[in-house]
């Protein structure tokens, strides 16, 4: 009980975040020729593979995974996401009023959830969680997604959370980005193939904790033990089938808790001398391989964001304050002033500059082949 | 014939139940006989057309509540058997979806903007550069 306490008191939590690179650090937050050079790698592998998939050619799709356990800030994410392509994501319109499918100019956002192959019903005859791989259907997943990315239009099924039933399915059109998120977008070799680019959104149990007291408290049901009972029933499915997906993404987005200050239990701003130095050091570690990027430790106030942005480079920026901008758009959104919401942001930078990079590079393929 | 064909699009259902409306004679159209109910008739209807509606947080919110006792039911013999684990993931699922249900109607809640997503070309919803 003691234990229930302390984190409850954590409410004010504030969060240390790091941008991890793992396995591929070369990929997307480095210079600018090092991601062109992997992108490069991994259009080669593609093609090497058996035909030169010269599919719709430039109207190819770009798929882009995200990873992360229910509740753990997809959604939020995918908002600042496709804020930075521009234009708001809606719903389709016209279409089933519970669709999960987000719709922009650039992007369209489908939720893997859509992929269940056993619904609410099924799941409870069946004993198994929508962790489970069993309650996934892959092969579909992984039909559709390659239609997709090679400009064909797909009726992808719904997956009701409201009933918990599978609806008609939907029409989804070849966007020029893709995002699927959800529980598994690495989990099946086949589909974590087509991703041009991965995150996983790893929140540690702590702070999994304090955003479900945060989210759930003033539901009518719910108490501590109830949240603290409903993480601790998903952990065992959590650990086997969501958390491996780590080591396959480009990008892990880590949330840890941390006590700034010990003895500062209101939770004050934290002095901004202190931020800046933060600051300094970001920039020092974005420019160099190490494969920790990028760490905050720190409640962030936006309105000092703009002097932790200028000490920041290689943020794939298009004009000074960008990311300010970004932030102080959606300031209203979870995680704005403990760092997610700035890491979210630049990620989404990144994914802007890495689709950039990617059409760029199609562009000089046709001149390249016609040379040789 | 231009008053019947207005009538059908209020009352569908109405209509529908006549066998064949195209049949010249008396038309038995239950608002023609009680104009009053007409007026209430046509907000609510047209309601539902302008916005389809999505679960409202309220009806999401009974279901938490239920599953949650549902869960506490099933895992009062064996907390670790699947059918404990299952109820609790439902749980989960239920939980996040009345969150975004309610992140959204906090998105919606202005009318203006909701009905200049709909309809940015009429007057009302026109913004000026300068």
């Amino acid at each position: 009980m003691a234990a229930v306490c302390t984190v409850y008191t954590t409410q004010s939590l504030n969060s240390s975040c790091s941008i991890s690179t793992p396995t591929k650090s070369h990929l997307g937050f480095n210079q600018k020729q090092v991601v062109f050079y992997s992108t490069g790698k991994r259009s080669s592998k593609r093609s090497g593979g058996s035909l030169i998939t010269c599919s719709a050619g430039d109207s190819q799709t770009v798929v882009i995974g995200l990873a992360a356990d229910s509740g753990c800030g997809k959604s939020t994410f995918m908002r600042r996401l496709t804020s930075v392509f521009g234009g708001a994501a809606e719903p389709p319109k016209g279409g089933n009023p519970d669709s999960n499918t987000l719709i922009s100019d650039m992007t369209t956002v489908i939720c893997l959830d859509d992929y269940h192959s056993l619904d609410r019903n099924g799941r409870k005859e069946k004993g198994v969680t929508a962790l489970d791989p069993r309650a996934n259907d892959f092969d579909l997943m992984y039909e559709q997604v390659k239609a997709i990315k090679s400009g064909v239009a797909v009726e992808k099924p719904i997956y009701n959370h409201v009933t918990g039933l599978l609806d008609p399915p939907e029409l989804i059109k070849p966007p020029k980005i893709l995002v699927i998120e959800g529980l598994h977008p690495m989990f099946d070799e086949r589909v974590r193939d087509l991703l041009d680019f991965s995150i996983y959104l790893d929140i540690s149990n702590e702070v999994k904790f304090a955003w479900k007291i945060q989210r759930d408290m003033a539901e009518r049901g719910h108490s501590l033990e109830s949240i603290k009972a409903s993480i601790e029933a998903r952990k065992p499915d959590f650990d086997a089938y969501i958390d491996p997906q780590k080591q396959y993404a480009d990008a892990v987005i880590e949330v840890l808790p941390t006590q700034l200050i010990p003895d500062d239990n209101e939770g004050k701003a934290q002095p901004s001398h202190g931020f800046h130095a933060e600051g300094s050091s970001l920039a020092l570690t974005l420019a160099s391989n190490s494969p920790t990027a990028l760490t905050v430790t720190s409640a962030m106030r936006l309105d000092e964001l703009i002097y932790v942005e200028s000490h920041l480079s290689n943020l794939s920026t298009k004009f000074y304050g960008e990311v300010t901008q970004q932030m102080l758009k959606h300031a209203d959104f979870p995680g704005s002033n403990n760092g997610t919401g700035l890491f979210q942001t630049i990620v989404g930078l990144k994914i802007r500059d890495l689709y950039e990079q990617i059409i760029a590079s199609k562009a000089a393929t046709p001149l390249e082949a016609t040379k040789a | 014939m231009a008053t019947l064909s207005s009538l059908n699009l209020v009352t569908p259902r109405a209509v529908a139940s006549v066998p064949d409306s195209t049949k010249a004679g008396p038309v038995k159209v239950s608002c023609l006989n009680q104009p009053w109910k007409r007026v209430s008739q046509l907000g609510s209807r047209r309601m539902q057309v302008l916005r389809p509606v999505r679960a409202a947080p309220d009806r999401i919110s009974e279901k938490v509540e239920k599953s949650i006792k549902e869960a506490e039911e099933a895992c009062s013999g064996d907390p670790a058997s699947s059918e404990c684990v299952a109820a609790w993931d439902e749980v989960e699922e239920l939980s996040a979806a009345a969150s975004h249900a309610r992140d959204r109607q906090k998105a919606n809640s202005d009318p203006l903007e909701n009905y200049c997503k709909e309809n940015p070309e009429t007057d009302e919803c026109r913004t000026y550069d300068n």
